[in-house]
């Protein structure tokens, strides 16, 4: 093949170039699945809710709150729907929940066992989050990944039974006893 | 200001109707099935009935944010990010505070939806007739004027739209709440038959009763002709409705006046005020701007109504002087944009009721019950002018615990507790119009169609907060002798406004001196203008008013149609 001078050096440079920037591009954290307009949540804190969301609601027989992206939803609301100073207690709780896990577990929550993960979610459940950032955002990631489930296709489809039709009210009737269902 | 006309002939018709919301959709059945070409001039897009509900058959989990307003939106648009039918899924019927500004001299929650149809998309459907024990009102208690008019000469006109709208309801025979031209009523909850037969039982003028509402229970050949069918109990009114189960001007009168051929409706179009013509002494049109290319046309007419919405009907009032009337359309008398008033819906108190734990509701329903007005009905009896009436639901509470996570936290969410029964209820107080509540026009700033800015002036006053302590006392006396529990008063402490019932401004009147328009909504000044929205409301009573607005606005293009052909007017 024939390469001539200027196109071989004009390689050489791109490449060069290219290998000037690989360093930086390694250390650049992937981007979080759904752009995100507010707040900087990369692939890796995408991936700890996903795991926490899992803990919280785990799949079982039926969907877990990850099937069914519930941990998407929180994320979306915390950047579109929650006020600035909200959204930076949601960050610093973010990290702060990441460092309790790497401390008390030595590796990140998605590392962690389900006996580690439950360790540390019993102690956030007993924290009291208006003193503790982890607690908070845990307690808002609990609420949002619930939320989320219990508005789900899922759930509305399967669980609780939405109905966009309902064609009728009855104003008094009895009370059924229920069986218990199994999650 | 460029004219565009053709030739005045492509512009001229029978009548002109501006504004296309309850009451001008009135105006144009009206008006067309009685022969005249008629143009509805509607300020913002058009909206037609089925095609245009975007979210209408939307399920919960398909709004990105369920529902709740993102917080730019709710930043850049506070006033009305505080209605509570502003959510995701009927945001696009709503006018964001920066599409239209105006000045809020006292605070002021102005709720508009520009688009054909206006409001009537989003209104929450309660339909409650007026009285003489409300038309009396200002007479008896010497406020305002005295009203042109009594139930007798509009009890045939609620008869008469009512019976096209469809108005779901109970004959319960209270003299302060006339009976109507009813469908079958939904049914109560089992708490709400328990607390009304409780105060029947207890307060010998004191009614809970099934809210009229604007609702196809059963629906009648008219209704069927409309193309609309029975309520489906969806209670997602605010999307625009696939069924036409609720009334609005998109699903009734506007397709119902396009089939006579006589129609002709104009989206995009701001009025910009109304031509006078001093020889003639009559207002031969309407100037308006196209919100499109900003460019003005003149339309004409023999006769106009009036119905933008109280405000924006004052506003063009207060925008059209010409020689003989320096300070607004037909203001010889100077009242144009005062005496405006509204409903006062801080009041709100709510409980628990722990009988009936074997009973609860099943489906949806669209409406609640209604506790009529029963203070001040027959005679002065409170330090307080005039009196209230409540709305009033209940539901069974079920929830599921958050308690835990894992398999605990799941077994929650998949098994609901049942709760007691809740209960609640909001005040609808009369508020008095005063000279000092009033519109007037910014003498420099203008909109980007070249109209002022218009300054809303309005407030609570004394009698207001001594009737929403009255309605705490009196309810929570209601509420403890019934056993319920837990009793929690709450001031939403709303603007005005909020209550999206703002009325008055160019008010019905006996006397010229001291009111704009006469018996039958003509101004005393130019009889071919006529005003039939909120604006022409010499008081307000308790009653939600879109039905009154209908009524009064159906009367008047009879006796307008009368006119025009004795050549009166």
């Amino acid at each position: 093949m024939l390469v001539n001078r200027r196109t071989a050096l004009k390689q050489v440079l791109v490449v060069s170039a290219g290998l000037a920037l690989l360093p930086s591009c390694l250390r650049k954290p992937s981007p979080a699945s759904i752009s995100l307009k507010n707040i900087a949540v990369d692939a890796e804190g995408e991936n700890m809710l996903a795991a926490l969301a899992d803990t919280l609601i785990p799949a079982t027989s039926t969907p877990g709150a990850k099937d069914v992206k519930a941990h998407l939803f929180a994320l979306t609301m915390v950047d579109d729907c929650m006020k600035k100073e909200d959204q930076q207690k949601f960050l610093t709780g973010m990290k702060a929940f990441s460092d309790l896990c790497q401390k008390k577990n030595g590796h990140s929550f998605e590392k962690s066992s389900p006996a580690e993960r439950a360790a540390l979610l019993k102690e956030l459940e007993a924290a009291d989050a208006s003193k503790d950032d982890a607690a908070a955002f845990y307690r808002t990631v609990k609420q949002l990944t619930i939320y989320g489930y219990t508005t789900s296709e899922y759930y509305l489809t399967k669980v609780q039974v939405y109905e966009l039709v309902p064609g009728r009210f009855h104003g008094s009737v009895p009370v059924k006893p229920a069986s218990k269902r199994t999650a | 200001m460029a004219n565009i006309n053709k030739g005045a002939q492509d512009h001229t018709f029978d009548a002109i109707v501006i504004g296309s919301g309850i009451s001008g959709g009135w105006a144009a059945k009206e008006f067309t099935e009685k022969g005249l070409k008629t143009l509805v001039l509607e300020r913002g897009r058009d909206v037609k009935h089925l095609k245009d509900y975007p979210t209408t058959n939307k399920y919960p989990w398909e709004f990105p944010h369920r529902g709740q307003i993102p917080q730019a939106i709710q930043e850049e648009a506070p006033v009305v990010s505080r209605c509570y039918a502003f959510k995701e899924d009927a945001m696009h019927f709503f006018v964001k505070d920066k599409e239209h500004p105006y000045e809020q001299d006292k605070p002021f929650d102005w709720i508009r939806g520009y688009q054909v149809g206006g409001k009537s998309l989003l209104w929450a459907r309660q339909t409650q007739r007026w009285s003489d024990f409300d038309f009396e009102g200002p007479a008896r208690d010497g406020f305002a004027v005295d009203w042109p008019v009594r139930y007798a000469d509009i009890a045939p006109w609620y008869s008469y739209v009512e019976k096209f709208v469809g108005i779901s309801g109970n004959k319960d025979g209270i003299p302060n709440l006339p009976d109507g031209e009813f469908l079958p009523p939904l049914e109560m909850t089992a708490v709400e038959e328990y607390f009304k037969g409780f105060v029947a039982k207890n307060y010998k003028d004191r009614h809970v009763i099934y809210g009229r509402c604007a609702h196809l229970t059963e629906p009648q050949p008219i209704h069927i002709q409309q193309g609309r069918v029975q309520c489906q109990k969806r209670n997602l009114c605010q999307r625009g409705c696939p069924f036409g189960g609720y009334f609005s001007s998109n699903s009734s009168t506007l397709p119902w006046a396009e089939k006579t051929g006589n129609l002709t409706l104009r989206p995009f179009s701001v009025v910009h005020s109304i031509i006078y013509d001093e020889q003639k002494g009559k207002a031969t049109g309407v100037r308006v701007v196209d919100t499109q290319t900003k460019e003005t046309t003149e339309y004409y007419a023999r006769v106009i109504f009036v119905n933008a919405a109280a405000i924006n009907t004052n506003l063009i009032l207060l925008n059209s002087t010409s020689n003989r009337f320096p300070n607004g359309l037909g203001n010889d008398s100077g009242v144009l944009g005062k005496y405006f008033a509204f409903h006062n819906y801080r009041g709100r108190i709510s409980a628990d009721y722990e009988g009936m734990p074997d009973l609860t509701t099943e489906g949806r329903s669209p409406t609640s019950a209604y506790i009529p007005r029963f203070r001040n009905v027959v005679k002065q009896e409170t330090d307080f002018l005039r009196g209230y009436a409540a709305g009033f639901s209940t539901g069974r509470r079920s929830w599921n615990s958050h308690d835990g996570f894992g398999q605990t936290l799941k077994d929650h969410l998949f098994n609901e507790e049942m709760g007691n029964w809740w209960v609640g209820s909001h005040m609808m107080g009369e508020t008095i119009p005063k000279e000092i509540s009033q519109l007037t026009l910014d003498k420099t700033k203008k909109d980007e169609w070249g109209v002022p800015v218009i300054h809303v002036n309005l407030g609570y006053d004394d009698n207001d907060e001594k009737m929403l302590k009255d309605f705490y006392e009196q309810m929570t006396e209601m509420y403890t002798k019934a056993g319920f529990t837990n009793i929690r008063t709450e001031d939403s402490k709303q603007a005005p406004g909020l209550d999206i019932h703002e009325m008055g401004g160019a008010r019905m009147g006996k006397d010229p001196k001291t009111s704009i328009l006469n018996k039958w909504n003509q101004m005393h000044a130019v009889n071919n203008v006529f005003v039939t929205d909120g604006a022409c409301m010499t008081s307000t009573s308790t009653q939600n008013p879109s039905l009154t607005y209908m009524a009064l606005t159906a009367r008047a293009v009879d006796y307008a149609v009368s006119q025009l052909k004795k050549g009166e007017i």
